[in-house]
């Protein structure tokens, strides 16, 4: 029998995050390829697979002036600024940040950013420097360990994939050692990666990184942005997020009346969308995917899925918490709920 | 039951000058008040509690009106 979600809302902590986090109910999202170039290359990269790498860079600053207006007009309240590599083009980021003031960019921390873009800056990070080297032709860490030291829109972004998952307590370490935030994403296969590539999950590596997810948790708590939650759903062997909350995206959604398959569109480096093509990894195959930004819009969406004990929602409340602390410049994380 | 939808939709969307006596039943949330999934889904869960209900989340989308709201929750009570 569920419970009835008004005496879920009556416990005092659960009641007060629940007002907490639905002050950004309003977020409405949107994700902007801003150049095809990149200067790494790494293993099983999303944005190099399909079409739209393929594209005609738009790098004129008044059309994509333009864009983020009308985006803006159509209700858009926040950007993620990602493929292939936005560090290139930070003309055409502060751009963004003048029209659109609330947004994250994803990038591989090689290139610093004016501190004039007040955006959330997703800094990838795949293991130590040999790590780095090995997958993504380059070492990378102490590099950007350097270039955001101190830089309150940092959260470095640590991927799982199967060959790394013990490097995770010394790249853990040496954030925590210089007060950065630590988030954790899954690396998720491109369709055709999956079966064939060196990176391809399996049972026993999942199993490891959760159990090394929460372990970092424990130790880690000022530093690591991140939930038991998290950890369950986004390392569960047999279900990708879609096949578990069922993805929101208009690559899956076919509504086009509410939430994401009414308002998200994913642009190319050319300023053109295609719906059928729109969500937040184009590319990744959606029967694997356990993408860190996948997550924070396919389980944030599904509150109703999560409403039939307090146990249920308070789960639910600590993975918004946590999306909102990784992605929304300002927010502060609180101490998790479920335990 | 449709005044006490009313009351749950302006207590939910903290809404101003409007009353439940006073709310147009075809006004649409999404179109009109702008309103999206999450604040929806919001008000599908209070009114779940308040009627007995349980709402299929591929519903969420026909429930955008007073009116169609209090029509659908009839229709589940039977």
């Amino acid at each position: 029998m569920a419970t009835p979600f008004k005496e879920i809302l009556a416990q005092p902590e659960v009641g007060q995050r629940f007002e907490k986090v639905r002050q950004f109910f309003f977020l409405r999202e949107s994700t902007y390829d801003m150049t095809s170039r990149c200067n790494l290359r790494c293993e099983g990269c999303y944005f190099y697979e399909g079409d739209k790498q393929h594209t005609e860079d738009e790098r004129d600053p008044a059309k994509w002036r333009s864009l983020m207006e009308a985006e803006k007009g159509r209700g858009i309240t926040f950007v993620v600024l990602a493929g292939a590599e936005p560090g290139l083009v930070p003309e055409l980021c502060q751009v963004c940040y003048d029209v659109i003031p609330l947004g994250a960019i994803a990038t591989n921390g090689l290139k610093p950013f004016p501190p004039s873009i007040g955006y959330k800056i997703h800094i990838s990070v795949w293991g130590d420097d040999d790590e780095s080297q090995k997958w993504r032709g380059r070492a990378c860490l102490e590099q950007q360990l350097a270039s955001f030291k101190n830089d309150p829109r940092a959260v470095f972004v640590y991927t799982f994939t199967r060959r790394n998952i013990d490097q995770a307590d010394f790249v853990t370490q040496r954030i925590a050692q210089q007060g950065g935030k630590l988030t954790f994403n899954m690396f998720s296969p491109t369709v055709g990666y999956e079966g064939s590539g060196p990176l391809t999950w399996d049972v026993d590596a999942f199993h490891r990184t959760r159990d090394k997810m929460k372990e970092l948790l424990e130790r880690y708590p000022e530093t690591v942005l991140y939930s038991r939650y998290n950890a369950q759903v986004h390392t569960d062997p047999e279900r990708s997020l879609h096949a578990r909350f069922r993805c929101p995206y208009p690559r899956c959604n076919p509504d086009t009346k509410l939430g994401l398959g009414r308002s998200f569109r994913q642009y190319r480096t050319d300023l053109t969308w295609d719906r059928a093509a729109a969500c937040c990894v184009p590319d990744t195959n959606c029967d694997e995917c356990r993408h860190y930004a996948a997550g924070s819009s396919i389980i944030t969406a599904r509150m109703a899925q999560h409403v039939d004990s307090p146990e249920s929602f308070k789960k639910w409340l600590d993975y918004v918490d946590t999306y909102l602390a990784v992605w929304v410049a300002g927010y502060e994380k609180s101490p998790n709920l479920y335990r | 039951m449709k005044k006490r939808v009313a009351e749950i939709i302006i207590n939910e969307l903290k809404l101003k000058d409007v009353t439940a006596e006073s709310f147009d039943e075809n006004l649409d949330l999404i179109e009109d008040l702008g309103i999206d999934s999450m604040e929806l889904t919001t008000i599908v869960v209070v009114l779940q509690d308040e009627f007995g209900i349980r709402i299929d989340e591929d519903d969420f989308s026909q429930l955008t009106t007073l009116a169609k709201i209090t029509s659908y929750i009839q229709a589940k009570k039977g």
